[in-house]
């Protein structure tokens, strides 16, 4: 898994490639953690790379979209490749995540 | 494991002078009254051995090497025997009794003092051999208590497979339907599970699910939605009532966001009919014949996520000779040398051919199939399998 993030002066803009599982979700959950306890109020996240999601990744995701809801704050994801659409569809969580075609829709989302 | 060690080290002191006790008890005075040393006496190696067996909380040997009746060599010897880890000696020998000292050193002495002995040497000395003793006992109990964790992570294990049903075929005396289910922890213990039981003569109630993550938390958090669920739907209730009741009590007690998906299914044993409830769950199949086909989902949502979630249930229905497939993700995403996952293509495939098979076949030649796909690459994820075959009423 690879994660870049870049701070934006309306946004963070978060990418994540490759596979998130159990041997790294606890760190991409810290990163995230990391950059809402500094400040950030609107995420991106470009899945447009992330070809895996594993339950404990689905767990981070769910992780920061609570805290995102509860700090007002919003967590827009985007550019989902089909199979992870799938899991978010077959999970339940397309109900409660912010989904986006493409990321000029995530930014106004 | 001795943890006596942090109160209380004996260091013995083995030298056929007798003017050395009382010269020793008087320069290390203050440090006795203390309690920071205890000295032992014994006068050859003979009664040095006698006396660590009496007190075992001997730690540390100064001892000489010419004695009568048995040698401080001849001693080293026999305590490499005991084969103590945390039993050092010191070997006092005359000065420049180079053969002496190496010999000592080689039956494994842990250093040298030389005659005369100079007091701030030894105490230096003695400091430093508790140090390294210290070193090792904790070492040692360090790796005890990972000993120890290991025994309780299988003791966690057999608990688990124990509140599983293991018992096939389970309802021996029914013929209207048959079901065999099987779980494969990746880790010691995992976060899969499956259940079913009897509701009433007419219902059978059956679940299979998947604990966000592995390992001790996802266990504990899978025996708890198993019980939850088990304990409600046994009630009677309908799959959705059971499903919301459920999620609202796993919500409170989800400790940083865990989660468990579900399907639940109670199959009606005189029709075929299935009302089921999927809460997030990969989507089960329908074997008729050849035909495979995915279980529509209900739009639930995982349990132990929104707590005021409504889930509302769907009904199918299993003609006599139809079976309902249930699987967790373990199987699907799988992986193989070259990282390429068995994926739903293979499982469908594999179930046109096996459809028709026992049941129980069914589930074990799917096992096999996966393990057969991996070729040896590690289970990454707990691999669980569940089928019902609907027989009608015979």
């Amino acid at each position: 898994m690879n994660v870049k993030i870049t701070t934006l002066p309306d946004y963070t803009l978060l990418i994540i490639e490759g596979r998130v599982d159990t041997t790294n979700a606890a760190g991409l959950e810290k990163t995230m953690m990391e950059a809402i306890d500094g400040g950030c109020t609107r995420i991106v996240l470009d899945c447009t790379g992330l070809n895996y999601i594993s339950s404990s990744g689905l767990r981070v995701f769910l992780v920061i979209q609570k805290k995102m809801i509860s700090i007002k704050g919003h967590f827009n994801l985007c550019n989902l490749q089909p199979g992870i659409k799938e899991i978010f569809d077959i999970s339940g969580f397309s109900s409660i995540f912010s989904l986006f075609a493409d990321k000029e829709a995530a930014i106004i989302g | 494991m001795d943890d006596k060690l942090n109160v209380k080290m004996k260091i013995m002191i083995v030298d056929d002078e007798v003017d050395l006790e009382p010269m020793i008890r008087q320069k290390f005075r203050k440090q006795i009254r203390d309690g920071v040393y205890d000295f032992v006496f014994a006068h050859n190696g003979l009664e040095a051995l006698a006396k660590l067996i009496e007190q075992p909380e001997i730690r540390l040997i100064l001892s000489d090497i010419n004695m009568p009746e048995m040698d401080g060599l001849t001693l080293l010897s026999k305590l490499k025997e005991l084969k103590s880890p945390w039993l050092k000696t010191v070997i006092v020998s005359a000065y420049g009794d180079m053969e002496n000292i190496r010999t000592a050193m080689n039956r494994g002495a842990f250093d040298f003092l030389t005659k005369p002995i100079s007091f701030d040497d030894l105490e230096i000395t003695i400091n430093k051999t508790i140090e390294e003793i210290t070193m090792i006992w904790k070492s040692m109990q360090e790796h005890d208590q990972l000993i120890s964790i290991q025994q309780d992570l299988q003791t966690a294990r057999e608990i688990q497979q124990a509140i599983l049903p293991k018992t096939f075929p389970p309802f021996p005396n029914r013929n209207e339907f048959s079901i065999f289910a099987s779980m494969t922890p990746a880790k010691e213990v995992g976060g899969d599970f499956f259940d079913f039981f009897l509701i009433d003569k007419d219902r059978l109630g059956f679940v299979i699910g998947d604990v966000s993550g592995k390992g001790v938390s996802a266990a504990i958090f899978m025996a708890v939605s198993r019980t939850l669920i088990r304990a409600t739907g046994i009630k009677g209730i309908s799959t959705e009532e059971c499903m919301s009741y459920v999620n609202k009590l796993l919500c409170s007690e989800s400790v940083s966001c865990m989660f468990v998906t579900v399907f639940y299914g109670i199959l009606s044993t005189s029709t075929g009919e299935i009302e089921y409830v999927n809460a997030g769950h990969n989507p089960p199949y329908v074997l008729s014949g050849n035909s495979i086909n995915r279980v529509d989902m209900t739009g639930g949502i995982i349990l132990g996520c929104i707590d005021d979630f409504n889930y509302s249930s769907k009904k199918l229905k299993l003609n006599p000779g139809d079976s309902l497939f249930l699987f967790t993700d373990g199987v699907t995403e799988a992986i193989n040398r070259n990282d390429e996952m068995y994926g739903e293509e293979s499982l469908i495939a594999f179930l046109k051919e096996y459809s028709s098979h026992p049941i129980e076949e069914v589930v074990k030649e799917s096992n096999l199939s996966v393990t057969r796909f991996s070729d040896g690459t590690p289970q990454s994820d707990d691999i669980t399998l569940l089928a019902v075959r609907y027989h009608g009423l015979l």
